[in-house]
């Protein structure tokens, strides 16, 4: 079992639209996948109409008062199961440092899965935090999308400077960055893709583009992948999978 | 896996008129039907069947050139893959590459897929949606017919989607009080195969039920039959070599068939027990070249996965010709049993089983025999078990470090032995201590198995190394087949260490309990000796 989170520091650079597409197009390809929705504005169990609620909270989950495979719900796709947001999970962090061996428990919660799943996705909060950093510890990449803009670039520099300073915790993970909501009409994402291409040759090829296909997703509560599978960013995200299962 | 429920439409109205009717009373959404030419496949042993999963090849008949492999298990696709229109897969290599494949190729190995049953079905999917129009449960609905136009029986089929069993409670509440839904097990393969009367699936194990109050002439005559039955059903399919699995399943039940004419002294008459040993030594022994060739070339992926990319690449002269020498073998094996020989000694042994008298000849000078044969066989069986259990602790427990690779070959056919009894007469014991006494063998067994086959595969490689060599082999293929070899030699060594630990855990207190509870023994000699030993 591989697991993966769509991380950034920044909110809005589309990390749970790419979870949830990625997921739906790694399941499309007959892997066994979970996706767990860690932000509690749970917009990715939205997306798969799954009602944002998880027994006993997040506390039971972390506890081990409840098992994790007691909360999963399928969803409307072969092969692709939830656990959904739950408004407890903005104060995971508290819950977190009440455990013992914090940065350790989300892969330990994550084992008790293991034997059914290939990939396991988090969608986490924009932070970085005690949360964070346990999900740093438990998954095996970060894909972090960035956005062709200056700030979001920052973001990324300031998660490697993280990365740099603290091997204790990310350990042997794979920091795999690539191109979100990227506009190549225009003229500054093309320069700062381009800039940023040439400083970091280790980004994923595949981009994903600014489309409104995209925001649709929130109208049908479907992934993009689902709804239009022959569309320009289903085939980014078809793409990307690509590239990423090629770096695991 | 989800929760599942499968029912049969039955009843005078049309099916589909019924499915409809009901489909509008729980409110279910429902797509389009379309119709489908569906071809099923399975192995011969029936692994899919008993796994309850299905795979097919799919044609749309509206978009014929719209084929798919599709793997199905309670409702859910497991794996799917746009294929070639006529496509039909044979051996697990010939399925799609991906990890959902892969698990359908662990389940085959390397059984062949034959075509099991073909239908056409017009199919529809439908789903039981909640207030935010969520899927609850997926709902199939499938109208077959034969090719012949013969209709199967309509199936619907109800999968809860994880999560949301309690959601799906009151749909199945709804199934089960309709009086034209019955709950069923059987799949619309399984229909079709009925309708048409498929043969059934080769058996995977022997399925023995023995009488433990019966006697030794009545157990081993049920026991030598029921191997007859295994070495008949896996003939046709070793001469035409369908797949290397029905050589090795024939293989075993002549084996057990001898260990059991072995053990029979005093059951079956000298002549009759040594002529039939004989006979069944030459049979057992025309298959093992092709066997050898067969287990090569079922190695040959391991042997690559083992070197670098660059060697495994060099390795495909040798495939070549383990390929060709398995053909050779195997034309000379099928006219071998195609045989005279074989066909009188097949007829002898026939006439032989069939026979309702006793075996033998009370009023002969073999009266301490015949006793042996009127005795329960639970007793008899018993002994025999006892026997071969001390001879494979008193001879395991003299190999060591030092000790010759024959020591662990000759250990392996005490193992043979003493597993060939447990399975033959294994059901007139009591089936816990059975598996204490099984699990710790097979493991043992597992060892020496490797040790000895890593060790013929080197001499062989060897072998084909030089013959290559003479043909004007490259370089770089002879090097790889060094490569290989050493990597036997590696197999070897670690099957040499474990072999301690193994047979420590099989000579356990826990093992030998077990052992003198089948037995018996508690008192015997044998466990004296060994309470002595320890």
């Amino acid at each position: 079992m591989k697991i993966l989170a769509t991380y950034n520091i920044k909110g809005g650079v589309g990390k749970t639209a790419s979870a949830v597409n990625l997921a739906h197009v790694a399941a499309g390809r007959g892997n066994r996948v979970l996706l767990w929705d860690l932000d509690p504005q749970g917009a990715a169990t939205f997306y798969f109409r799954v009602k944002p609620k998880v027994k006993g909270g997040g506390e039971a989950l972390l506890s081990g008062r409840r098992e994790l495979a007691d909360v999963i719900k399928g969803s409307d796709y072969d092969n692709l199961d939830i656990v959904p947001a739950d408004f407890s999970y903005r104060h995971l962090d508290l819950m977190l440092d009440d455990a013992k061996k914090p940065l350790a428990r989300l892969r330990k919660v994550l084992s008790g899965v293991a034997d059914e799943y290939d990939y396991v996705f988090l969608d986490c909060a924009p932070s970085i935090s005690l949360t964070s950093e346990s999900v740093f510890r438990a998954a095996d990449a970060l894909l972090v999308p960035v956005i062709p803009t200056t700030l979001s670039i920052r973001t990324f520099d300031q998660l490697d400077a993280f990365v740099a300073e603290n091997p204790d915790i990310v350990r042997k993970l794979k920091i795999m960055g690539f191109f979100s909501m990227a506009d190549s009409r225009k003229r500054l994402h093309r320069e700062l893709m381009d800039e940023l291409r040439e400083q970091r040759p280790e980004l994923l090829p595949s981009q994903v583009p600014m489309d409104t296909d995209i925001e649709r997703m929130g109208v049908h509560r479907q992934p993009v992948t689902a709804m239009f599978p022959k569309s320009r960013p289903a085939r980014a995200y078809q793409s990307l999978w690509d590239d990423i299962v090629e770096r695991l | 896996m989800s929760e599942f429920h499968r029912f049969v439409v039955d009843g005078i109205i049309d099916p589909a008129v019924t499915l409809a009717a009901f489909a509008e009373q729980v409110g279910l959404s429902e797509n389009e039907a379309e119709e489908f030419d569906r071809r099923f496949f399975d192995t011969p042993d029936g692994r899919l069947h008993a796994d309850q999963s299905t795979l097919e090849v799919r044609n749309s008949v509206e978009f014929p050139l719209m084929c798919s492999l599709v793997w199905l298990k309670g409702g859910q696709v497991l794996a799917s893959a746009r294929v070639e229109s006529g496509f039909s897969p044979d051996f697990a290599g010939s399925l799609p590459a991906g990890p959902a494949f892969d698990r359908l190729r662990e389940l085959v190995e390397m059984r062949r897929f034959l075509p099991v049953a073909t239908v056409r079905s017009r199919l529809s999917t439908g789903g039981h949606l909640d207030a935010e129009e969520k899927t609850t449960a997926r709902v199939h609905i499938d109208l077959p017919s034969l090719p012949d136009g013969r209709s199967l029986p309509a199936l619907i089929e109800v999968r809860a989607v994880r999560g949301y069993e309690a959601e799906t409670a009151g749909l199945l509440r709804a199934m089960r009080a309709h009086e034209a839904f019955e709950p069923s097990d059987l799949s619309t393969a399984d229909f079709a195969r009925a309708m048409v009367g498929a043969s059934p699936y080769l058996p995977g194990k022997l399925s023995l039920q023995l009488d433990d109050r019966a006697s030794a002439d009545e157990v081993w005559r049920v026991v030598l039959r029921e191997l007859h039955e295994a070495m008949t059903a896996n003939f046709r399919g070793t001469v035409e070599d369908v797949d290397s699995e029905y050589l090795h399943d024939f293989r075993v039940a002549v084996r057990r068939t001898r260990s059991v004419l072995q053990e029979g002294r005093g059951v079956l008459t000298p002549a009759a027990r040594d002529h039939f040993r004989d006979g069944f030594k030459w049979l057992g022994d025309i298959t093992t070249p092709t066997r050898d060739a067969d287990v090569h070339l079922l190695d040959y992926p391991n042997m690559i996965a083992a070197l670098s990319p660059e060697y495994a690449e060099a390795l495909a002269p040798l495939h070549e010709l383990l390929l060709s020498r398995q053909r050779s073998c195997q034309a000379q094996l099928a006219l071998d049993l195609r045989s005279t020989r074989r066909a009188q000694l097949g007829a002898e042994w026939a006439e032989f089983l069939s026979g309702e008298g006793p075996w033998m000849d009370r009023s002969s000078g073999e009266s301490g025999d015949a006793a042996e044969a009127d005795r329960r066989a639970r007793d008899v069986a018993a002994e025999r078990i006892e026997r071969a259990h001390s001879r494979l602790v008193r001879d395991g427990r003299t190999i060591d470090g030092s000790s010759e690779p024959e020591a662990l070959h000759d250990l392996r056919k005490d193992a043979k032995r003493l597993r060939y009894l447990l399975e033959c007469f294994g059901s007139l014991f009591p089936a816990e201590d059975l598996s204490v006494a099984v699990k710790p063998l097979k493991s043992l067994q597992d060892v020496l198995g490797e040790f000895q086959d890593t060790e013929v595969q080197a001499h062989a490689l060897a072998q084909f190394g030089r013959q290559l060599d003479t043909e004007g082999a490259s370089t770089d293929t002879i090097l790889a087949m060094g490569g290989a070899i050493e990597q036997l030699s590696v197999r070897q060594s670690r099957a040499r260490r474990e072999f301690a630990a193994r047979f420590e855990s099989f000579d356990s207190r826990e093992v030998e309990h077990a052992y003198a509870s089948i037995t018996g023994t508690g008192t015997t000699k044998s466990k004296k000796r060994k309470k002595k030993n320890r």
